[in-house]
C-alpha cells in the first residue's frame, strides 16, 4: 500500500458521484470530482419528477449540486476525462485532461448573450434533441459550474474559421479561442468510479418504428415533454402534429430482457418510471388514458408497490400483460399496437403516442475506461463487481457505484456512493478534523450598538437583470431609504472586480449592514457572506434582494412592472438588513465513538466499515450469537453465504475497537447527535452497561413471515423458502422418496391489503433455490406459481437459464390465487394437490405435488416501536424505518446522528445490505470524523419571559429539537437538532419562539416596507 | 332509557340550592374526600364576586357557589392554581359550564391539569352582565335567584351569549347538580364522578329523564335561536369593512384579552415591542393609504386574537363584559369561533382526548401526497 493520500479521485458527477464526493468532503478528504460533460448533475436533471413520491428532481437535486460546488474540499473538473491512472492503491497518479472550454470561466457570467447571438443551431442533447441550441451554450438552464462553454464540434470559427461573433457580443471579454486542452496530474489514494450509463436506443429495433413514426418516443424523450422546465414547458403535445394526445401506450423492455441483444438482464428502473409518468401524464391531460404494456411489473423497491397500486386504483392506468411485437402508423399519425397475450393470443390497440420504455446499457466509452484503467466488466459489459463486494471493482483501490456495475434507481445509487465513500476509507488518511481551527480569520467587527449603516448593491448581471428592470432606478430608490449610506449599480455583483468595490465601500463609508439585489440567494448568497466577512463583517449581516428570478426573469415582458417589483424587494432586503444581528455557529462537540443496535450481516458489516476508520463501535445484538437472518442462508448463485458469514463475524469479533454485547437489551437512549447516552443489560440482566456515543446505526433487521395461508404447516412437504435451503443443504427431503414435483407459491403474506409491499427477494430466492433444486435432482419438476417475476438487474439472468431448465412459471392473480389440499391430511407422507387456472391453457389445472414451497414475506419487526420510541425516530406503515429522504436520503433519518441499514429499512439481498451497511458507516462517519460539528447560525430561541410551555412547538418541530424543561415549564431547543425551519415561530402564539436572522421583528420591518401592495389593515 | 339520562341523588329541595351545595363540599371536605374547595365569594363592596381557595370551613358559609354573575371566568382562576402540574392537595370547584369547557382548553394547551380538582357544574341559567350587576346588585341578585330556582333560562338579565348557549347544562365536568323542580340531583360523569359518590357513600339511584328531557328541549329551541342570530352577526361582521365598523370604536386597552380564559399568553404579541418600527415605516403605511390611525394594529388585535383562540372559544361572554366602550365581542368572536370549529369539525371543551385541530394532522392535509388524490378527486367529480 501507499503513501495515504488524503486525496480520493470521483469519476463522474451525477448523483452518486456527487453524494460520494460530498460524503468524503466531510470526513476530511480532498476530492477531485471529475466529470465528462459540463455540468454536474448527471441524469437527474434531465428528469421531471421521481417515483414514489413524485417530487420535483431538480429541486431535490439542486441543492446537492449547490453544497458540492461550494464545499472547500471538493474541486470539481467539467468537460474532463480521465487518461490514465498509475501506481499502487494509497499513492494512484490519475493523470486528466479537461477539454478547452474557449471560454474563461473566470470571466463568463453566464448572462447567455453568446448563446442568443451564436448563427449555428444544434440539437440540443439535454433536451433529447427537441430543442435547438447554439455551439455556445450551457448545458441546462440550472447547471453547475454555470458558465458556458463552446462545442468545437459545431463551432463556426473553430472549423471553418469565421464568424467569432460570440467573442464581439461577450460583455465580459470571456471568448478566449485559444485555449486548449489541460492536463492535470492528480495524487489520490482511491478512485471512485461513478460514470453512469446510458439508455438503449431503440432504433435497432425497428419493429417499434423509433424515428421512423414522430409519436414514438423513448421514455427520457417524454420525461423532457412533461418537465415544466423542458422544451415544451410541461405542455405534451404529440411530435407529430403538436396535438394532445387523448391515449398513450407506454411499452415495456425496450432493450432489457432481451437474449438476441444481449440484454438478458433487467434494467430495474423502467417499470417504475414507466407508471410515474403514466400517471403524471394523467394529471397534465385531462381523460388522458394511460396503458402500460408489461412483462412482469417490477415494483420492488420501497413503498413502490404501493405507487403501483395507486396507479391503477386513483388514477386509472391500465396494465396489460403482454408482448407487443410491432407497431404500425395509419395516415393520421395514430400507432398501432400489435400485442400477443400469455396465451398466444394476438390483439391490436390504436394510440395517439408511443413511450418506450429503453433499458439502461453501459455507457459507449467503459470499454476504453477498463482498459486504460485495467479494471474489468462483466458479461454485460458493466463494471465487474462481486456479490460479497459489491463496491469493488477488479483493481484494488478503484470503487464504484451508481449504475455503472449494474441498472440502479436512484436511492440505489445515493446509497452505492456512500458506501463507495467510506470503502475508499482504508486507502485513506484520515483524522478527525478540528473545525474551530478558522483560517486567516478577519478579526470581526463588533456593530452592536451601532446605528445600521446600509450599503445596498445592485447587480446589472450584464443584461439579464439590466435588459429588463431599470438597475439605475432600483438604486437611486436605494439611496433615499432610512438608514442607508451607499447605493451603487454594479455590472456584475459576484465578479472579482466587484466584490472588490463591496469591500472598499465597507471601509470608505463604515458600512455594517449590506444588500445585494441580484440573482438569488439559492446560489449566490455564501459567496457575498463570505466577502463581507473578508471585510470584518459577521457573515449574517448580509441581506439579498431576488430581482433577477423574481423580476426581470418572471416579468421580463413587464419591464416597468418589474422595476417596481425590484424597488419593492429592495426596499423590503434594507427593511431586513436594520433589523438584522451578527449570529454565531455554536460548537457542538461529537463523540468519536458509535453504537450498532443489531449484529447481522448490515450490523456487523457496518461496526467493521467504522472500526477499520478508527472508531470505537459497541454492537449490540439481542441474540446469544452474531449473524442474524443470514445463519439461515446457504446458498447464492456465485458465491457461499456461509463463508461470508463466518468471514464477517470474524472480522467483526476478532477487532479490538468493535465492543459486541450479545443477549442484550437496550434499556434507555438519552441525547442527540454527538452526546447520545445508552445502558444495556448484558449477558447478566441485573447487571446494566452504560456509554456514551456520537451516533446510532439502526440495523435490526426483519423477520420471516409466519403464514396461515396454503395449509403452512400442517404438513412436513409444505415448506417455506428458508426452511426449503434448510433441506437443500441437508438433502434430507420429506417423505421416504425423492421429490418427483415441487410446486412454489410467490408472494405469501406480501403485496396483499394491509401489507402492500413486495418482499424483494423471494423471487430471486425461488430462482435461486429451484436452480440448486434442479442441480441435486435433474428430473424434478419445478413450477413456480407467480404474480409477476421480479429478477431485477443480472438476476434475471438465472430466471431465464431456470426456463431454459424446463421449469414452469404459472402466473396467478390475488383474486385467483391456487388452492392448495392434502391428499390424505392424517398421512403426511401423502402428496400435496395445488390447483392453479393457468392462462396459458386457459383453464384449472392440478399438480400433485411431492413438496409446496411458500415464499413467505419479510415482516417489520414488532419490536421497532420500542426504538421508535427511544430515538424519536418514525415508521413507514408497514413497520419498517422510515428514512429522511426516499431519494436522496436513504440511510439517514431526520433527525441527525441517526442511521439505518439492512433489511429493518425494507427488504433486500445481501449484496444490497452490505452496500447499505457501508452507506450507513459513511454517512456516521461524516459526523464522527469531526470534534464537533457547528449548529446553524439561523436557528431558533425561546424568549422564557413569553413562553407559557403550551407544546404546540414540541409537537410541530420535525426534527425533535424541542422539549419542554421540566423545571421552567417552558420551551428549551436544542441547538444541535434544531434545523431552522421556522415552523416552531409560526406555531407560537405567545410569540415566545424567534428564529434567529428571521425574527418576528425583521419580517414586520419587511412586511410593512412594502410600498406598492395596498394593503387595508386598519 | 336513554343512555345518556343520569341517575341521581338528591341533595335537597330546589329553593336551598346554595346549602345543598356548600353542604355537600363541607361534609366532603370534614371526611377528607377533598382538602378545599375553589368557590366564587361576594366581595366585601358587595357589588361583585371573586374565587376563593377555601381551606376554612368557616369561611364556606360566605361563599356563594352559584354566583349571578361573572367577573372572572373559573378556569383563569384554576390554570393560576394548577399550571405547574399536580399536587398533594384536592379541590372541588363549583362551576359554570363554560369555565368547565375553557379550563379542558387549557388542559390541552398545557396550562391547566385537572387531577388535583373535582369540578362541579350545575344547570346554568346565565350570568348577569358584570356592568349591569354592578349598577344593582339586590336587584340583580334577586332576580339571579328567581331564575334559578324557577328554572327560568329565558330571564331576559343574562349576557347575549347566555340566551343562545347551547352547553348550559352536564358537560365535561366530573360531577353535575341537576336543578329539577323535584330538587337538587347529583350526578356522576365520569369515573372520577364515580369515585367520588363511593367515597361519599352517595347512590345516585333518582331517575332523572324528566330533566334531561327538559334540557334537551331547551337545548334544541336554543339551537335554533343560535342559527338565527349568527344569521344576522354574519350580515353586521362579513367582510373586512364589516369587521372594522364592528371594531371602530375599539380603545385598544386589550381587556378582552386580559379576561378571556383562553389568551393564556403572559404577555400579548400585540404589547410586545415585537412589531415597533422605525418611524420611517409609519409613513410608508400612511403615504400608502393616505391616513393612518393610531396606535395601530388596533384590528390585527382582534384578528390575531380571532386566529389564536377561537378554535378553543366556549362563548363564556367575560370579552363583551370587560370592554369599556360595549363592542359586541362576544358575540363576534362566539360567531366566529362556530365557523372555525365546524370547519375542522372540533367542539371545544367536550374533552380533553380531543386533539387540537393545529396540532393533529389528516392524511389529506399531508401536502403533495394530499394534493395528489385530491386533484384526482377533483378530475374525477369534473368528468363525473
Amino acid at each position: 500500500m501507499g503513501l495515504k493520500s488524503r486525496a480520493v479521485m470521483v469519476a463522474g458527477a451525477g448523483i452518486a458521484g456527487i453524494q460520494a464526493a460530498l460524503d468524503l468532503a466531510e470526513m476530511g478528504i480532498k476530492v477531485h470530482l471529475v466529470e465528462e460533460s459540463p455540468s454536474i448533475g448527471g441524469r437527474m436533471p434531465q428528469l421531471d419528477k421521481t417515483f414514489p413520491t413524485n417530487d420535483c428532481s431538480m429541486c431535490i437535486l439542486s441543492p446537492k449540486m449547490s453544497e458540492s460546488v461550494r464545499h472547500p474540499n471538493i474541486k470539481i473538473y467539467t468537460t474532463t476525462t480521465i487518461d490514465s491512472v498509475s501506481g499502487i492503491p494509497g499513492d494512484f497518479t490519475a493523470k486528466i485532461v479537461e477539454r478547452a472550454k474557449y471560454i474563461d470561466q473566470e470571466k463568463c457570467v453566464s448572462c447567455g448573450l453568446c448563446e442568443e447571438k451564436c448563427p449555428v443551431k444544434v440539437d440540443d442533447i439535454f433536451d433529447m434533441k427537441l430543442r435547438k441550441r447554439g455551439a455556445v451554450s450551457r448545458y441546462f438552464l440550472q447547471s453547475i459550474p454555470s458558465e458556458y462553454t463552446i462545442d468545437p464540434h459545431n463551432c463556426l470559427y473553430l472549423n471553418k474559421g469565421v464568424c467569432r461573433l460570440c467573442e464581439k457580443v461577450c460583455p465580459a471579454g470571456a471568448i478566449n479561442f485559444d485555449d486548449k486542452d489541460k492536463i492535470f496530474e492528480i495524487n489520490v489514494g482511491a478512485i471512485i468510479l461513478s460514470g453512469g450509463i446510458d439508455s438503449y436506443d431503440p432504433i435497432h429495433l425497428g419493429n417499434f418504428g423509433y424515428r421512423r413514426y414522430k409519436n414514438v418516443v423513448t421514455s427520457l424523450e417524454f420525461e423532457r415533454m412533461l418537465s415544466a422546465s423542458g422544451p415544451l414547458g410541461g405542455h405534451v403535445v404529440r411530435p407529430g402534429d403538436h396535438k394532445e394526445p387523448k391515449s398513450l401506450a407506454f411499452i415495456q423492455c425496450v432493450g432489457s430482457r432481451d437474449e438476441n441483444i444481449n440484454h438478458n438482464y433487467c434494467s430495474s428502473a423502467c417499470c417504475m418510471f414507466a407508471i410515474k409518468e403514466a400517471m403524471i401524464a394523467k394529471e397534465h391531460i385531462k381523460d388522458l388514458e394511460s396503458t402500460v404494456f408489461y412483462m412482469d411489473i417490477r415494483a420492488f423497491g420501497k413503498d413502490f408497490d404501493k405507487y403501483y397500486e395507486k396507479s391503477k386504483d386513483k388514477y386509472g392506468v391500465e396494465y396489460i400483460k403482454s408482448k407487443v411485437s410491432d407497431i404500425s402508423e395509419d395516415d393520421d399519425g395514430n400507432l398501432i399496437l400489435k400485442y400477443v397475450y400469455e396465451n398466444g393470443d394476438i390483439s391490436h390497440k390504436q394510440f395517439d403516442m408511443a413511450v418506450l420504455a429503453v433499458g439502461l446499457q453501459p455507457r459507449k466509452s467503459i470499454v476504453n475506461l477498463s482498459k486504460s484503467l485495467n479494471f474489468k466488466l462483466n458479461e454485460f459489459g458493466f463494471c465487474r463487481s462481486d456479490t460479497n463486494l459489491p463496491l469493488a471493482t477488479t483493481r484494488e483501490g478503484i470503487f464504484v457505484c451508481g449504475a455503472m456495475n449494474g441498472p440502479k434507481d436512484i436511492p440505489e445509487s445515493v446509497t452505492a456512493a456512500s458506501g463507495a465513500a467510506a470503502e475508499t476509507l482504508k486507502f485513506l488518511r484520515l483524522e478527525r478534523q478540528d473545525i474551530s481551527a478558522e483560517k486567516d480569520a478577519v478579526q470581526e467587527k463588533d456593530v452592536a450598538g451601532d446605528r445600521p449603516r446600509i450599503g445596498a448593491f445592485v447587480c446589472h448581471c450584464g443584461i439579464n437583470i439590466a435588459g429588463v428592470v431599470d438597475v439605475k432606478d432600483v438604486a437611486e430608490h436605494a439611496r433615499h431609504l432610512p438608514n442607508v449610506e451607499y447605493a451603487e449599480d454594479l455590472i456584475y455583483a459576484c465578479s472579482q472586480d466587484c466584490m472588490n468595490t463591496i469591500k472598499e465601500r465597507i471601509k470608505e463609508y463604515d458600512l455594517n449592514r449590506i444588500v445585494v439585489a441580484a440573482c438569488t440567494p439559492r446560489t449566490h448568497e455564501p459567496l457575498f457572506r463570505e466577502t463581507i466577512t473578508e471585510a470584518g463583517l459577521n457573515p449574517y449581516l448580509f441581506e439579498m434582494a431576488n430581482i433577477r428570478d423574481q423580476c426581470s426573469w418572471a416579468h421580463m415582458n413587464e419591464p416597468w412592472l418589474a422595476t417596481v417589483k425590484s424597488k419593492d424587494l429592495m426596499s423590503m432586503g434594507v427593511a431586513k438588513a436594520r433589523e438584522l444581528k451578527p449570529l454565531k455557529r455554536l460548537p457542538i462537540e461529537i463523540n468519536p465513538k458509535a453504537m450498532v443496535i443489531g449484529g447481522g450481516l448490515a450490523g456487523m458489516t457496518t461496526a467493521i466499515s467504522l472500526a477499520e476508520a478508527g472508531h470505537e463501535v459497541y454492537l449490540i445484538e439481542k441474540e446469544n450469537e452474531l449473524g442474524g437472518n443470514l445463519r439461515n442462508i446457504f446458498f447464492d448463485f456465485d458465491s457461499d453465504p456461509q463463508v461470508l458469514l463466518a468471514d464477517t463475524i470474524s472480522k467483526a469479533e476478532s477487532n479490538e475497537l468493535i465492543h459486541i454485547y450479545k443477549n442484550a437489551i437496550i434499556k434507555k437512549i438519552d441525547g442527540f447527535v454527538g452526546n447520545f447516552s445508552t445502558t444495556v443489560t448484558g449477558n447478566n440482566k441485573n447487571e446494566e452497561i452504560s456509554f456514551d456515543h456520537g451516533v446510532v446505526i439502526i440495523a435490526t433487521g426483519a423477520d420471516e413471515h409466519v403464514t396461515e395461508e396454503y395449509l403452512y404447516g400442517r404438513s412436513d412437504r409444505i415448506v417455506s423458502q428458508v426452511e426449503l435451503e434448510d433441506i437443500l443443504k441437508t438433502r434430507k427431503f420429506p417423505g421416504t422418496r425423492k421429490p418427483k414435483n415441487v410446486v412454489m407459491i410467490q408472494c405469501v403474506g406480501s403485496r396483499e391489503e394491509g401489507k402492500m409491499y413486495c418482499s424483494r427477494v423471494c423471487c430471486t430466492k425461488a430462482v435461486k433455490n429451484a436452480g440448486v433444486l434442479k442441480n441435486i435432482l435433474p428430473n424434478v419438476n419445478i413450477y413456480i406459481i407467480y404474480r409477476d417475476i421480479r429478477t431485477y438487474g443480472f438476476r434475471e439472468k438465472h430466471y431465464s437459464e431456470l426456463r431454459d431448465k424446463g421449469a414452469m412459471f404459472i402466473h396467478y392473480t390475488p383474486e385467483n390465487k391456487p388452492i392448495v389440499e392434502l391428499v390424505n391430511e392424517k398421512d403426511t407422507d401423502s402428496q400435496v394437490k395445488v390447483t392453479v387456472f393457468d392462462p396459458i391453457v386457459n383453464k384449472n389445472i392440478e399438480i400433485q405435488a411431492d413438496m409446496l414451497v411458500l415464499a413467505t414475506a419479510i415482516d417489520a419487526k414488532k419490536e421497532n416501536i420500542d426504538l421508535v420510541k427511544m430515538l424519536k425516530v418514525s415508521l413507514n406503515t408497514d413497520g419498517m424505518f422510515l428514512e429522511a429522504h426516499v431519494k436522496l436520503r436513504p440511510v439517514d433519518f431526520a433527525t441527525d446522528g441517526i442511521f439505518v441499514a439492512g433489511l429493518a429499512h425494507c427488504p433486500k439481498d445481501c449484496d444490497e445490505s452490505i452496500t447499505q451497511a457501508k452507506a450507513a458507516a459513511s454517512r456516521a462517519l461524516t459526523f464522527l470524523n469531526k470534534k464537533a460539528i457547528l449548529a446553524e447560525g439561523t436557528i431558533c430561541e425561546v424568549n422564557d419571559s413569553r413562553c407559557t410551555g403550551c407544546g404546540y412547538c414540541v409537537h410541530i418541530c420535525a426534527y425533535n429539537a424541542i422539549e419542554l424543561d421540566p423545571e421552567k415549564g417552558t420551551a428549551r431547543v436544542n441547538d444541535a437538532l434544531c434545523k431552522g425551519c421556522g415552523a416552531c415561530v409560526a406555531s407560537c402564539r405567545c410569540g415566545a419562539l424567534d428564529l434567529r436572522g428571521f425574527t418576528n421583528g425583521q419580517m414586520f420591518g419587511v412586511f410593512d416596507s412594502l410600498e406598492m401592495t395596498n394593503v387595508i389593515d386598519e | 332509557m336513554d343512555k345518556n339520562v343520569p341517575q341521581g341523588v338528591k341533595l335537597g329541595s330546589k329553593d336551598k340550592h346554595k346549602e345543598a351545595a356548600v353542604d355537600l363540599v363541607r361534609s366532603a371536605m370534614k371526611s377528607g374526600v377533598i382538602d378545599s374547595a375553589l368557590l366564587p365569594m361576594e366581595v366585601p363592596s358587595g357589588d361583585s364576586y371573586a374565587w376563593m381557595l377555601i381551606k376554612d370551613e368557616a369561611f364556606l358559609a360566605k361563599a356563594e357557589p352559584f354566583a349571578p354573575t361573572m367577573p372572572v371566568n373559573a378556569a383563569n382562576a384554576v390554570k393560576r392554581l394548577t399550571r405547574k402540574g399536580t399536587g398533594k392537595y384536592k379541590t372541588a370547584v363549583l362551576i359554570r359550564p363554560c369555565e368547565v369547557r375553557a379550563a379542558v382548553e387549557l388542559v390541552k394547551l398545557n396550562q391547566a391539569h385537572l387531577d388535583d380538582l373535582l369540578l362541579i357544574t350545575y344547570d346554568c341559567v346565565g350570568a348577569v352582565p358584570t356592568d349591569d350587576y354592578i349598577k344593582d346588585p339586590a336587584g340583580k341578585n334577586k332576580a339571579f335567584k328567581t331564575a334559578l330556582v324557577s328554572g327560568n333560562f329565558n330571564s331576559g338579565i343574562m349576557k347575549e351569549v347566555c340566551s343562545f348557549c347551547t352547553d348550559f347544562s352536564r358537560t365535561s365536568s366530573d360531577l353535575h347538580l341537576s336543578l329539577t323542580d323535584d330538587g337538587i340531583f347529583l350526578s356522576s360523569n365520569n369515573v372520577k364522578g364515580d369515585d367520588f359518590l363511593k367515597n361519599m357513600k352517595l347512590e345516585a339511584k333518582a331517575d332523572l329523564s324528566k330533566w334531561y328531557e327538559k334540557i334537551e328541549s331547551i337545548s334544541s329551541v336554543r339551537k335554533n335561536k343560535k342559527v338565527q342570530i349568527f344569521e344576522k352577526i354574519k350580515k353586521d361582521v362579513d367582510g373586512l369593512i364589516n369587521f372594522h365598523k364592528i371594531f371602530e370604536n375599539c380603545i385598544g386597552c386589550h381587556s378582552c384579552g386580559s379576561v378571556c380564559p383562553i389568551c393564556y399568553c403572559r404577555q400579548c404579541f400585540f404589547d410586545s415591542t415585537v412589531n415597533e418600527q422605525n418611524s420611517d415605516l409609519k409613513f410608508i403605511r400612511a403615504r400608502q393609504k393616505g391616513v393612518l390611525s393610531f396606535p395601530p394594529d388596533k384590528l390585527m388585535f382582534h384578528i390575531g386574537r380571532l386566529s389564536h383562540m377561537s378554535l378553543s372559544c366556549v362563548s363564556c361572554g367575560l370579552c363583551s363584559d370587560a370592554c369599556p366602550v360595549d363592542i359586541p365581542v362576544a358575540s363576534v368572536f362566539s360567531y366566529v369561533a362556530d365557523q372555525t370549529q365546524s370547519a375542522f369539525d372540533y367542539k371545544s371543551g367536550n374533552s380533553v382526548g380531543d386533539a387540537l385541530p393545529m396540532r393533529d394532522y389528516k392524511l389529506e392535509e399531508l401536502g403533495e401526497l394530499g394534493e395528489l388524490s385530491k386533484s384526482v378527486d377533483r378530475q374525477e367529480g369534473a368528468d363525473a
